[in-house]
């Protein structure tokens, strides 16, 4: 059943339609906030808020202007920056924020010195993917939600044109901007990390 | 392909459907042949790796099985909120309608209690002026007249001047049935109805018999000698 389908049915009164719908539409739209987060309880609170506006006030969807994927993305994007205008702490990677945050956990050779990883076998790591993370998240907003459509939920640049209501050729912009930001961010958290591990190593001799 | 191009077309030689996909036999060509590029592409390439686990790693992340409870009780209380007010807003219409037909019908109900006891006759445009050497005798006690006005007797019988069609009465009314009311009215009143005040003597209130039409439109004014009154 299509969603136009289902949130028709919604309107009149059927609760499973929009249990259905929900079930259908909110892993995209949680995964979205926690991304754009890095917070799974503002994620939480964000998917309630989405759906929540869409059981008070669905006439505000109009199929006339996007799919409804589209308009609870939107929602969703407004909730998040309300959140983190309430909450500046939650505002990820803030600048003030420990270099630690960076650091991958403690390799496990013993030494407690970190190994000299190149660039790319640190990417390889599963002990940097929390690194990755957090350099996401300290995109800028417009260029991290394109990242996160595109790269973590897998979506065409039409889709997640439709989703943030903006044309195709912004977000293949922003997404190759974005990209060469984190791959530059990346590079630069290495090579300190290099340093440090070179440091270490002296230290130790 | 040259390095620019290369850069343009990088990020997206794994998406199908865009130019960088196209085109990347020859940027892969060009990688080969380009240390800085090579070192690019893999760095891209690295990144994409990382990327992708980050993704399959979150792929089964979803809210709580308590939200669903939530907002499906939510979207009950909402739709019983959204119900009641429609039946709210369809008894306010319901009564709002019936009390327009309990007017309606009290009204017709006195209207159809005041019907003319016979029809009268009017000469509405043509009809003579009021006989000024009568006029005189309707000076009188404007108590009298108030209790005359009420009198239950038959006005039909009352001798006075004749009806005078008021000045904007209708044409097509006039014969066609309606009643005949005593009114006392006083000479200000009668003055703006055209008839002639100054011979009436002292009294304030005045007597007179009123031709309403079918509508309840006034149609014609005769002034009520006092002797008829007093019988």
């Amino acid at each position: 059943m299509t969603d136009d389908r289902l949130l028709e049915r919604m309107l009149a009164g059927d609760e499973e339609a929009f249990a259905d719908l929900y079930r259908r539409k909110h892993p995209a739209i949680y995964r979205f906030a926690l991304h754009m987060s890095g917070n799974a309880a503002m994620a939480e609170d964000v998917t309630q808020e989405v759906f929540m506006a869409l059981i008070r006030e669905p006439k505000r969807f109009d199929p006339q202007r996007g799919t409804l994927s589209a308009f609870l993305f939107g929602i969703a994007r407004n909730h998040l920056r309300k959140r983190w205008e309430q909450d500046k702490r939650l505002l990820p990677m803030a600048p003030d924020m420990e270099e630690d945050d960076f650091a991958p956990a403690a390799s496990s050779n013993g030494s407690g010195h970190k190994p000299m990883l190149t660039f790319v076998d640190e990417l390889e790591s599963l002990d940097t993917i929390g690194l990755v993370r957090r350099t996401i998240s300290t995109l800028p907003e417009g260029y991290r939600e394109v990242v996160v459509l595109c790269e973590l939920e897998e979506m065409s640049y039409e889709e997640a044109a439709a989703a943030l209501g903006c044309p195709v050729g912004t977000v293949r912009s922003r997404l190759h901007r974005g990209r060469a930001i984190l791959l530059e961010k990346l590079r630069d958290a290495h090579e300190a990390r290099s340093v440090s591990a070179v440091a270490n190593r002296r230290g130790g001799e | 392909m040259n390095c620019t191009q290369f850069e343009e077309a990088l990020h997206d030689l794994d998406r199908p459907g865009t130019q960088g996909f196209a085109s990347r036999e020859d940027a892969l060509a060009h990688a080969e042949s380009c240390g800085d590029c090579a070192q690019l592409l893999t760095h891209s390439e690295s990144l994409d790796l990382a990327l992708r686990k980050i993704s399959q790693g979150a792929s089964e992340a979803q809210a709580s099985a308590h939200m669903e409870k939530l907002l499906r009780e939510e979207f009950r209380q909402q739709w019983a909120k959204t119900e009641g007010g429609n039946q709210r807003w369809q008894s306010a219409l319901l009564a709002t309608a019936a009390g327009l037909l309990l007017a309606l019908g009290f009204s017709l109900h006195y209207w159809s209690e005041r019907q003319p006891v016979g029809k009268v006759s009017v000469s509405p445009v043509t009809a003579p002026a009021p006989d000024e050497s009568r006029l005189s005798e309707f000076a009188m006690n404007a108590g009298d007249w108030e209790e005359a006005a009420t009198n239950s007797q038959s006005l039909d019988s009352d001798s006075a001047t004749d009806f005078v069609a008021l000045p904007y009465a209708d044409d097509s009314m006039a014969g066609e049935g309606g009643a005949i009311v005593r009114v006392v009215l006083s000479r200000q009143a009668l003055a703006s109805l055209g008839m002639p005040v100054t011979d009436l003597g002292s009294a304030d209130r005045i007597p007179a018999d009123i031709v309403v039409s079918e509508d309840g439109a006034p149609q014609a004014i005769r002034l009520v000698a006092q002797s008829d009154v007093d019988e």
